[in-house]
């Protein structure tokens, strides 16, 4: 009879689901290749503006060019998971205006598991490769140390800051539920995104909540960098970072999935 | 045994907004609290027995997909039970989806871009099939029909046909208890639509899968069902054997005329000469619904050609929509 559906069975899935998605990419082959390249001049042009806004300021707000250029980086590593694993998101209101998202419901596996998993977009990848060398470079640079806590604290604020971003996303694409055209709310999360890469503290006052308390990008560069980057004034908001990364996309995903029982799809 | 499904007094209903003309109306909308309650599924009992293919019928709106979301777990009824091969679909949606297969609309379940055939794996992995059971129903498959063709096709580049054709495969290829079948032949030419019929009564043979079929189209249900059930409006009108029904609608066709002159007004002479079939019109055509039990269709075509310049005729057998909107009309004998 049915086997109890862990870990390791939607692992499995998931795998076979991401191998086929990617093999059905590559065969488009120009299409392969133009996205390639124009994922590679969004990097290289975000990199560019990055580099002249710095040779103008040599500092923003005691934040030097290689402390801004590791935030760049981690934001850029951190908000690849959501590029890559969580794209369909964005057509989530598609297949629920047109009624096509029925077709999700009748599979005996999670929801939401299921709807994600269709599409993997290999865009993300690059983001990824520019991220790391972005990141590793900044390291060398600032002469941080290169131990093996420091790298676990890395890839642990990193998993637990993308989720942050993940958790936004899937909250603003649920909204699609209940409202009509939710590309609004999507696009607005996206656009928060680009305020990431920034140190909280040149934003005033109010926007510093905001980013901290309602739209929580600040825990997506900012506040678990300066575990790696300040380990000398570790705010008490960095520790608790991959515990609000972890609530985010629990919240998420509880909303989420709340809305998608509420949808009854249209008729037929 | 028990019986495989059985819904009890099950009722859907549906909040709608009132909606409001205008961009004012629509600013009110906003704020308002003003609902309609829609009754789409009222007060329904049936019960299906294992094995069984049941032709789920009513016009457009009648209620049929909404019954249809509920025995799949996607809507919770209002009020009722509804229990699917002993789960309480609403309850428990992943566990009855194990169960059961679903054909819907128009809509493939399949993985757009892949080949046939890897959506087969996918399949497999999802419903934890074992690998002899596998092969035993592609072995059934291609004993069945054509499938070599289909299974390196990605299921983009296939016909309607192919397309639903796979779609019917994938939903059997776990051998769920039950599958949905909606609408399956819609679109579909008279050689695609004998070739589903023909598998769909194949499976249904060889596997004792029961079958809920929702069609508009009368072929279906002649070549599948033994059973029919019709509601409209959401309530059930009818079920009994197809049989019993066939001889209440059997006798009636429709002729269509075309005549020179304003439809409306030979429409009008028309009515007075057959007396007591009933005549409607559009804006082309004039139909007459003959019972041939009381007059030959002959003898009333003959009798109006000594009257009227006849420029075209057609001969419908009676739709679906009619027979219900006769059983709904005048009850069922």
């Amino acid at each position: 009879m049915t086997k109890r559906k862990g870990l390791g069975f939607y692992l499995r899935i998931y795998g076979k689901i991401l191998t086929q998605d990617i093999k059905s990419k590559m065969s488009y082959r120009a299409d392969f290749i133009i996205s390639t390249i124009g994922m590679i001049f969004t990097n290289l042009a975000g990199f560019i503006s990055f580099w002249i806004l710095f040779r103008n300021f040599p500092s923003i707000n005691g934040w030097g060019y290689y402390e801004m250029l590791f935030l760049y980086g981690f934001s850029l590593i951190a908000l690849t998971p959501v590029q890559c694993l969580f794209d369909n998101n964005w057509s989530l209101r598609m297949y629920v205006y047109s009624g096509d998202f029925i077709k999700y419901c009748f599979r005996p596996i999670n929801l939401f598991f299921y709807y994600q998993s269709e599409i993997f977009d290999i865009k993300g990848l690059g983001q990824l490769a520019f991220g790391i060398g972005t990141l590793v470079y900044s390291w060398a640079k600032l002469e941080l140390d290169v131990t093996f806590l420091a790298i676990v604290k890395t890839i642990v604020f990193l998993f637990t800051a993308s989720l942050v971003m993940i958790a936004l996303q899937n909250a603003a694409a649920a909204t699609c539920f209940w409202i009509q055209n939710s590309f609004f709310v999507l696009d607005l999360v996206l656009k928060f995104k680009d305020y990431a890469k920034y140190p909280i503290t040149i934003f005033s006052p109010v926007f510093k909540f905001i980013f901290t308390f309602i739209i929580p990008i600040a825990f997506i560069a900012y506040y678990p960098s300066l575990v790696i980057l300040r380990p000398d004034e570790i705010p008490i908001l960095s520790w608790i970072s991959p515990l609000i990364g972890m609530l985010f996309f629990f919240l998420s995903y509880k909303f989420w999935m709340f809305g998608a029982t509420r949808y009854s799809g249209t008729g037929s | 045994m028990s019986p495989i499904i059985e819904i009890k007094n099950v009722t859907k209903e549906f909040k709608v907004l009132n909606r409001h003309e205008g961009l004012k109306g629509s600013i009110r909308d906003l704020f308002s609290r003003d609902y309609n309650i829609v009754t789409a599924v009222d007060n329904i009992s049936m019960t299906v027995e294992q094995g069984e293919i049941v032709g789920y019928l009513g016009p457009n709106g009648a209620g049929k997909s909404t019954t249809i979301k509920m025995m799949t777990g996607v809507l919770q009824p209002t009020s009722g039970e509804i229990l699917v091969s002993g789960n309480i679909p609403y309850k428990n949606r992943a566990k009855n989806a194990q169960e059961i297969g679903v054909v819907f609309g128009q809509r493939s379940q399949l993985w757009w871009a892949l080949p046939l055939i890897e959506s087969f794996r996918l399949l497999k992995d999802i419903y934890q099939i074992s690998d002899k059971d596998y092969d035993d129903m592609m072995a059934l498959y291609s004993s069945l029909v054509d499938i070599e063709p289909l299974l390196h096709k990605p299921v983009r580049q296939m016909s309607l046909g192919q397309r639903t054709l796979s779609d019917i495969l994938a939903a059997f290829l776990h051998n769920p208890k039950i599958v949905f079948l909606d609408e399956p032949t819609i679109g579909l030419d008279v050689s695609m639509k004998a070739k589903i019929r023909t598998l769909i009564h194949a499976l249904n043979k060889e596997k004792n899968t029961t079958v809920i079929l929702t069609t508009h189209d009368m072929g279906d249900v002649d070549a599948l069902c033994r059973r029919i059930v019709i509601i409209d409006k959401g309530k059930m009108l009818y079920d009994n054997d197809i049989e019993h029904l066939k001889g209440f609608f059997g006798s009636y066709r429709t002729l269509k005329l075309r005549i020179d002159g304003t439809p409306e007004e030979n429409a009008e002479v028309i009515r007075k000469e057959v007396g007591e079939f009933s005549v409607s019109c559009d804006n082309e055509w004039i139909s007459i619904l003959v019972d041939e039990d009381k007059a030959k269709i002959m003898d009333v075509l003959a009798s109006l050609q000594t009257k009227h310049e006849i420029r075209d005729i057609k001969l419908e057998e009676i739709s679906t929509e009619e027979v219900i909107k006769k059983i709904y009309e005048e009850g069922v004998c």
